[in-house]
């Protein structure tokens, strides 16, 4: 069930002209949707692990294993050197009969492949739920930084990164699959937004990070991570992306295209913002002016469906060729009138020979002569000559295209009528018959005349006292007017919903119909009341209407809708002519013109829609959703998620956990975003002007963005494994087989700190 | 849409040789090595396990004096409920109390106990708005502004274009609208 636009109702203050909305810009270039991310083969880069070997026991692998993103490089490098994506597709090759792998971009290289994605991540959350994916994207990553394996394992200390407050579980299964099946010396976890709030040089701060499954807010002082203190808000870019999917998916049911979740990503990285004053801009964003600007149009691939055109040449040849056929059929047409008329004009001729010798001739031989042609009397003969004659007028006058006029009947007598039957005799009295018949004929045609006058003269003098009336009760005559079009209007839209309502089977229509239905089978109690089984249906010409109650498909309906299409015209015709307040834009055509609908402009900008065309129809809109997605991580409750926004969790955390107010000061002298999905533009000026409002008005605020929310996290943790902190905080191999998977050490950038 | 047919058969196998890494030879890998067939987990399941572990790590602090034992914890005995169904407590229950828990733990905190409970998954999880200037409605269809709210579908709406939508869509369609907002009704 699509959604289209049902308005037919006139808000007054709606009807803004309708002129100026129809100057039309040339609808932009639309954007194209994103085809799959295959980033093409990715070399394994062997030199990293060559460089490592020099120093075996300070160079660490770092992995900051992200739900979105898992970045991998040597703790030596200045950036990631590989960035992939956290799935794998598995399936056996029929043909080849073997297993294929494909991790990581690679899984999207073609239809197969990717209808065997899965995620190593649980949807919608930072923890990971497949374990075989998460070991075949370590696979990949060892793989393409080269490691040897000279010794059986992957012999260089691992960092990695995982979310705050980490379960046990996933812990116990990452060390288990670190140690037991890559061997890893020695394995240390941290967190993300902490190395990156440390790569951008922060001791005292308030972290936000919003990423890719969750948003945290973490106060930090003196460089230690207050835990305790932390807060997660479950939104994400994943969840965006999510929301946006299920917007589209409502907005276009009926989308012939197929959505998938990384297209709705990047729709939402590519235009997507914060607004600075949600409700304010909201208020005015499906407006009229600046919609061209506001509305973002999505092209999906398509195909035309190909209208076979017509050259000039050939739609003239058609043409000529129609032309020709009517002009021979006209002169068909025109040989055939021509004989017919000389065949007429033949036997006028022969008939009025006839006459003539007739005159001459004994009245027995006249008698001969008729009888043998077939002929009553001579009067017949007369008439007979008389009809051709006018036929013969007729069809002249047609051929030369003369405007045939109806010759006044000679005013008939009847002088028979009037003389009693007894005087007469057999010929007379048939004779009379006949008069009287052609009298009352005669008459008939004389009443139907004056009726008519009549009507004529009732309607002009209707048209009069409605002429009189306006002039000079103008008020009264155009309230009248407008009641008039307010009831049709009225009966429109009754008739709609009656419509709308027959087809559901609850409504009160449908109800009222199986009620009479029922009754008209059964005898109804009617007319038992009225007893005896003398049924006078249809003595009233109200009776036949049940028959319309009754019936349920619409043509019957029809011509009542051009009729009150009709009658609406007439009216709104009217008014435009004498009503100075009503204008163009108030008749219902302007009123339920697409450009004043909302709805419209919601679906398809401000631009017509042509559903025919395959282009519109693989578009998508992007307008209100381009602020309403990145709305929900300030107020999670527009997606229907019960937790406060990020601002009143930030500004509660300051406000309510630190009771001095010099923590408080120096966590809001440095409020760090990070984190992709931060990147929106306007995000950090939105957050410094809405925390503003929960702080004291002399409480210096400054909020600050990292340098690359997206992979300073992972360039932090490199820092920090070539620092000796790292040394300390790693947990060994020998440790874990002796203390268990549970067993973390307490570091700055941890999930136990000191 | 479907898929573009590789423009070349040969060269494509070639390339999904070249990418697909099941048969490359990864000597790192410890061959003993024979994962668990049930190591794959979702987080409710994960969740839940965890839930009771730190449903008694709560009760512990419960009776610390942090908080009252009967206000932070419905699981305590506190004379509506017999012991033998406390101490029975079912993960449901734990679920159940999760959201009230957090409100709980909060308040401690911000009544000053920094040194409050262990950091937890779940309770770090952010509480429910408590700000009822937060508490705006918007158009279910257009995302606008939407006071009105239609009493047969529970749909928020903008103006009455809008709610001839509402009245025009296919049975269905509101309850899909209801749970873009999280207010669809779910049957147990």
């Amino acid at each position: 069930m699509t959604i289209t636009s049902v308005q037919t109702l006139q808000p007054g203050h709606l009807a803004a002209n309708s002129s100026e909305r129809r100057v039309e810009k040339p609808v932009p270039e639309p954007y194209l949707v994103q085809d799959f991310p295959f980033k093409g083969y990715q070399p394994p880069q062997p030199d990293g692990f060559e460089q490592s070997k020099a120093h075996a026991d300070t160079s660490a692998i770092v992995i900051d294993n992200g739900s979105h993103l898992v970045k991998a490089g040597w703790s030596f490098d200045k950036s990631p050197r590989f960035i992939l994506p956290p799935v794998m597709s598995r399936y056996r090759d029929r043909k080849l009969g073997r297993q294929c792998h494909f991790i990581g971009y690679d899984a999207y290289v073609d239809a197969t492949t990717r209808g065997q994605l899965r995620y190593a991540f649980d949807p919608g959350s930072s923890v990971v739920g497949n374990w075989d994916v998460m070991e075949g994207v370590l696979d990949y990553v060892f793989l393409k930084l080269g490691v040897d394996g000279s010794n059986g394992s992957v012999d260089r200390s691992i960092l990695m990164t995982e979310p705050i407050a980490n379960l046990s579980y996933p812990r116990k299964m990452m060390n288990e699959i670190l140690f037991e099946c890559y061997g890893a010396p020695s394995v240390t976890y941290g967190i993300d937004s902490l190395f990156a709030y440390r790569y951008n040089k922060g001791t005292d701060g308030l972290v936000v990070s919003s990423s890719h499954t969750s948003t945290h807010v973490i106060p930090v002082l003196d460089s230690k991570p207050l835990l305790n203190n932390c807060s997660r808000l479950n939104w994400g870019g994943l969840q965006s992306a999510e929301y946006l999917m299920k917007l589209m998916k409502l907005k276009y049911p009926t989308f012939p295209a197929r959505m998938t979740e990384n297209q709705m990503e990047d729709l939402v990285q590519k235009h997507c913002y914060v607004s600075q004053d949600y409700d304010r801009e909201l208020g005015g964003y499906l407006e009229w002016t600046g919609l061209e600007d506001r509305d973002r149009i999505i092209q999906y691939p398509f195909t035309e469906h190909v209208v076979v055109e017509k050259t000039e040449e050939e739609l003239a040849r058609i043409a000529e060729r129609k032309k020709e056929s009517g002009r021979r059929l006209q002169e068909q047409a025109a040989k055939m009138r021509l004989e017919k008329l000389v065949k007429k004009e033949q036997e006028l001729e022969y008939w009025k020979d006839l006459q003539q010798r007739l005159a001459s001739e004994t009245k027995k031989e006249i008698r001969r002569v008729l009888e043998a042609e077939d002929l009553k009397d001579e009067a017949h003969l007369e008439r007979m000559i008389r009809d051709l004659e006018k036929s013969i007028k007729r069809s002249r006058n047609r051929d030369l295209g003369i405007e045939e006029t109806e010759e006044q009947t000679e005013e008939m007598s009847f002088p028979l009528l009037d003389i009693p039957d007894e005087q007469l005799d057999e010929n007379g009295l048939k004779e009379k018959r006949h008069q009287r018949l052609m009298k009352s004929n005669v008459e008939a045609r004389a009443r139907a005349k004056a009726e008519k006058e009549r009507a004529k003269a009732e309607k002009e003098e209707e048209e009069r006292l409605d002429r009189e009336k306006r002039e000079n009760d103008f008020e009264s005559w155009i309230a009248e007017r407008r009641n008039n079009r307010q009831a049709l209007l009225q009966r429109i839209k009754d008739r709609d919903r009656l419509k709308a309502d027959l087809g559901n089977r609850k409504s009160l229509a449908s109800q009222m119909r199986m009620k009479t239905l029922a009754n008209l089978a059964s005898d109804g109690p009617k007319k038992r009341r009225r007893g005896g089984d003398d049924d006078d249906f249809g003595a009233n010409d109200e009776d036949w209407g049940v028959y319309r109650s009754v019936a349920k498909d619409e043509q019957s309906d029809d011509e009542e809708e051009e009729d009150l299409g009709e009658l609406l015209n007439g009216v709104e015709q009217e008014l435009l002519q004498y009503d100075p307040e009503f204008t163009e834009n108030h008749t219902l055509a302007a009123q339920s013109d697409w450009t004043k609908s909302l709805v419209h402009a919601f679906l398809r900008g401000p631009w017509p829609f042509d559903p025919e065309s395959q282009r519109e129809a693989h578009q998508l809109h992007l307008n209100v959703e381009r602020i309403r997605v990145p709305e929900v991580v300030f107020k999670p409750s527009i997606a229907g998620v019960d937790q406060a926004g990020l601002i009143e969790i930030a500004a509660d955390i300051v406000n309510q956990r630190f009771s001095s107010t010099q923590d408080r000061s120096r966590l809001l002298k440095d409020v760090f975003l990070t984190g992709g999905n931060t990147l929106f533009s306007g995000f950090e000026e939105r957050f410094r002007n809405e925390i503003r409002g929960f702080l004291p008005v002399e409480a210096e605020l400054r909020v600050r963005h990292a340098a690359d929310p997206v992979l300073d996290a992972w360039k932090g943790a490199a820092q920090w494994a070539s620092g000796s902190d790292f040394r300390k905080s790693s947990v060994t191999r020998q440790e874990y087989l002796e203390k268990g998977s549970e067993y973390i050490k307490e570091h700055d950038l941890g999930n136990a700190s000191l | 849409m479907p898929p573009p047919a590789p423009a070349n058969d040969e060269s494509h196998q070639l390339l999904l040789n070249e990418l697909d890494i099941a048969n490359l030879h990864k000597p790192f890998r410890n061959p003993h090595w024979k994962p668990s067939q049930r190591r794959n987990k979702n987080l409710k399941q994960i969740i839940s396990e965890s839930a009771r572990k730190e449903a008694s790590v709560l009760a512990t602090q419960a009776n610390s004096g942090a908080t009252t034992p009967g206000a932070s914890f419905p699981g305590s005995t506190n004379g509506a409920q017999t012991p033998a169904e406390g101490s029975d407590r079912t993960p449901n229950l734990a679920q159940a109390a999760q959201s009230l828990s957090t409100l709980v733990l909060e308040k401690n905190a911000r009544a000053g106990h920094l040194s409050g409970p262990a950091v937890t998954y779940t309770n770090i999880e952010s509480a429910p708005s408590l700000n009822p200037a937060h508490q705006r409605h918007y158009c279910d269809i257009t995302g606008l502004s939407g006071p009105y709210t239609d009493p047969k579908t529970r749909l928020r709406y903008h103006n009455k274009e809008i709610f001839g939508v509402i009245r025009s869509l296919a049975q269905g369609v509101p309850e899909s609208y209801l749970e873009a907002r999280g207010a669809h009704t779910i049957l147990k």
